[in-house]
């Protein structure tokens, strides 16, 4: 039994849903910082040294779940993964984040070295900006003082995403690798419960369409074509659910391994979700209107921040490389 | 960028815990001749494999949740899947008795008496007696509840006629779980009714089915006039059937729990022979993105078992949600085997050893994963369910 057990991850859920709901109503992203800390979203694994709940990573997963299925217009991931890794190293900054007093974000593609970074949601709001650095670090820079800020060239519109040129930026903090490692796990499992959410939404959305619609005297969900179609969606969803399930539990035979599957696993499934809800809204689909877009644009966003297709890449070397199965162990040693 | 997530040895189970005997059970007891990762000229023989099985339950790794008074172990599911675990690992013969431990034992559990439970259940642990699952005909295979094999009340005890299909093993087996009905087709699901029908019974008659991959596992039965006593029925008429289905859900998630850990080791083992061999590396790396994209959907697959597996512990119901591990399970396994058979399909002619032993396995797995998305419900059956019991799709407006 640990000292969460009373608390139930499902409650925060709720609450940031409806958290989530008002901030479509805000003015500006700072309004809406406000409001997500004070509901204490921001906050959750924080350490309750700089105003945060100190909860462990389960209890964030569920929010950002909420912040996917409700397109929310905040950089959420990165402010919850700032606030709790910059505790130790920039308590100030870490409190000021998780209080909603000031918005960050994290320039998740390339690194300082090469003079350009991209990839960070928001970041044309955010006063503070990771970034990372070719040795496995990152430092915390702020936009403007020798980072330039340029629109970047991702799809997502509600929290579009920007690059930086770096000239003479002055690091306010500095992140070793070691805390960057851990900042990454914890940024693999809040990407997948985000896509998770998302797409899970994708699917409701179809699911409800499909049932309203109504051609040649039926409605789609009548032609088992449809039926089957969004069965293999349901499928998908479920799959990312229960992966997250059993990452955050963290198994004794490879909690690294269930956390990159499911993070792989949604940087796939997600987009397919949203490409089939489209599918099936079939002309509305195609509107602007109807926000399915804006879902696969955000799953999307998160494939690139998470370089999806370099940690495949990534997983094919290992797995070719090295064999964990003793029974195969004569056959690896041979090669 | 070495991930460092799928070389990663896991860590041994703890000493003396369930897990940790099998690990060293099987690593002493599976002998080469047992061995599914190796080409054999002659197979093992039914009785070499029923020998193995009876000491695996022997040994504590069958049986593991019935009751010890019916020679089970008496452990919680939780133990069960540990051990599964192993077992998948493993490159162990699939069980020759599956249908009598998967199926008819837990559905002998849930509605037969006490001198039923007596007399079938210890008999199928000990192998002394293989079950075979007499449900499909030929009319009646997705459509189950269109079966038409007749039983009568008679003075002498059920008269059965009727014809069943795809009965695996029967003709290896010594008793048939048959379902069959006392009314007529039109009633569909009511008037259904199990039997434990002892398969010498005169009137049974057992043709053997040659299947895609040469096995001849698959028979058809035929009932002529069998007489099967009363005491042999499972259950009461017209009720028999609801507690089967019951049983069946459970099932569906539960059975074969080592699959995805087979699964993951039938992977290892591709990628360790093709390492030995340099021809064979350089024909396996351009598959590298597709076997990582498997090896991510055995993760996936894990879950979707272990959160089952969890929700059964926990005492709640799953209804229909055994759909989705037996789906997501058939497909990704039929995709890898295709990966595979292609990589083994370029080696060359005459290739020897690890190679040799790795060809066979990708071909059989190959085409025995055929069947994979058809029996035990098929994939367009488990699609239906979804859409019905978890999406609840309305069908008119």
């Amino acid at each position: 039994m640990s000292m969460f057990d009373e608390l139930d991850p499902k409650e925060f859920e709720d609450t940031a849903r409806a958290v989530i709901e008002t901030c479509a109503a805000a003015t500006d992203t700072a309004a809406r910082a406000t409001l997500l800390a004070e509901a204490g979203l921001v906050g959750i694994i924080a350490p309750e040294a700089v105003g945060g709940l100190g909860l462990p990573i389960r209890f964030a997963v569920p929010i950002v779940s909420a912040a996917g299925a409700g397109l929310l217009a905040y950089p959420l991931i990165e402010s919850i993964l700032l606030a709790r890794h910059l505790a130790p190293v920039a308590p100030t900054i870490a409190s000021a984040i998780a209080a909603g007093e000031s918005v960050a974000s994290i320039a998740w593609n390339g690194c300082a070295e090469d003079g350009v970074v991209g990839g960070a949601p928001l970041g044309l709001d955010a006063a503070q900006v990771l970034v990372f650095l070719a040795g496995g670090g990152a430092a915390l820079v702020l936009p403007g003082a020798g980072a330039d800020i340029q629109p970047g060239a991702g799809l997502d519109v509600d929290a579009p995403d920007s690059s930086f040129t770096l000239t003479a930026a002055a690091p306010t903090a500095l992140l070793d690798a070691e805390a960057v490692a851990a900042l990454r796990a914890d940024a693999a499992l809040l990407r997948a419960g985000f896509v998770m959410g998302s797409a899970a939404q994708c699917l409701a959305l179809a699911a409800e369409y499909a049932q309203e619609r109504v051609q040649f005297g039926k409605p789609l969900s009548a032609y088992q074509v449809l039926r089957h179609r969004l069965s293999r969606d349901a499928l998908a969803v479920e799959s990312l659910r229960t992966g997250l399930t059993r990452a955050l539990a963290e198994p004794a035979e490879g909690a690294a391994m269930a956390r990159e599957a499911v993070w792989l696993a949604a940087a796939q499934i997600g987009p397919n979700v949203a490409e089939s809800a489209i599918q099936v809204f079939g002309g509305m689909g195609f509107t602007w209107e109807v926000p399915l877009h804006r879902h696969l644009r955000q799953m999307h966003a998160q494939a690139t921040y998470g370089a999806a297709t370099a940690g495949l890449d990534a997983l094919a070397a290992d797995l070719l490389t090295d064999t964990n199965n003793e029974w195969y162990g004569d056959l690896a040693n041979a090669g | 960028m070495n991930l460092q997530v799928s070389g990663q040895t896991p860590p041994a189970p703890d000493a003396g815990s369930p897990a940790a005997r099998a690990r060293t059970w099987l690593a002493e007891n599976l002998t080469d001749r047992l061995r599914t990762d190796r080409a054999h000229d002659t197979p093992a023989t039914l009785q070499e494999r029923i020998a193995f099985e009876k000491s695996l339950h022997a040994a504590g790794f069958a049986g593991i949740t019935w009751p010890t008074a019916y020679a089970g172990h008496g452990l919680g599911l939780r133990e069960h899947l540990e051990i599964n675990r192993e077992i998948g690992r493993a490159p162990a013969p699939n069980s020759v008795n599956s249908i009598g431990k998967e199926l008819a034992g837990p559905i002998i559990m849930a509605v037969g008496n006490d001198s039923q439970k007596e007399r079938f259940l210890p008999a199928i642990l000990k192998m002394q007696e293989i079950w075979c699952q007499g449900f499909s005909e030929p009319g009646a295979g997705s459509d189950l509840a269109a079966l038409r094999t007749r039983a009568e009340r008679t003075a002498e005890g059920w008269r059965i006629n009727g014809q069943k299909i795809w009965t695996s093993g029967a003709s290896k087996s010594h008793r048939c779980l048959l379902l069959a009905r006392t009314g007529t087709a039109d009633e569909r699901h009511k008037g259904l009714v199990l039997f434990a029908v002892p398969i010498t019974a005169p009137g049974i008659d057992v043709r053997e089915i040659t299947s895609i991959d040469g096995q001849r596992s698959f028979c058809e039965v035929f009932f002529n006039d069998v007489i099967v006593d009363e005491a042999d029925m499972l259950g009461a008429p017209d009720e028999g059937w609801a507690a089967a289905t019951r049983v069946l859900s459970i099932e569906r998630a539960s059975n074969r729990m080592y699959r995805s850990w087979r699964f993951q080791s039938e992977l290892e083992h591709l990628v360790a022979a093709c390492r030995t061999d340099a021809r064979a590396r350089a024909i396996m790396q351009p598959y590298a993105r597709q076997l990582a994209q498997i090896r991510v959907e055995v993760e996936m697959l894990k879950g979707l078992v272990e959160t089952l597996v969890e929700r059964l512990i926990a005492g709640e119901e799953i209804g229909p949600n055994g759909s989705f591990p037996k789906l997501y399970w058939s497909e990704a396994h039929q995709r890898f085997a295709r990966i595979g058979l292609e990589i083994v399909s370029q080696f060359p002619p005459g290739v020897e050893g690890p190679l040799h032993d790795l060809r066979a396995r990708m071909q059989d797995i190959y085409l025995s994963s055929r069947a994979e998305t058809i029996y035990a419900g098929t994939t367009e059956i488990q699609l239906d369910i979804i859409a019905k019991r978890i999406l609840n799709l309305k069908r008119a407006a």
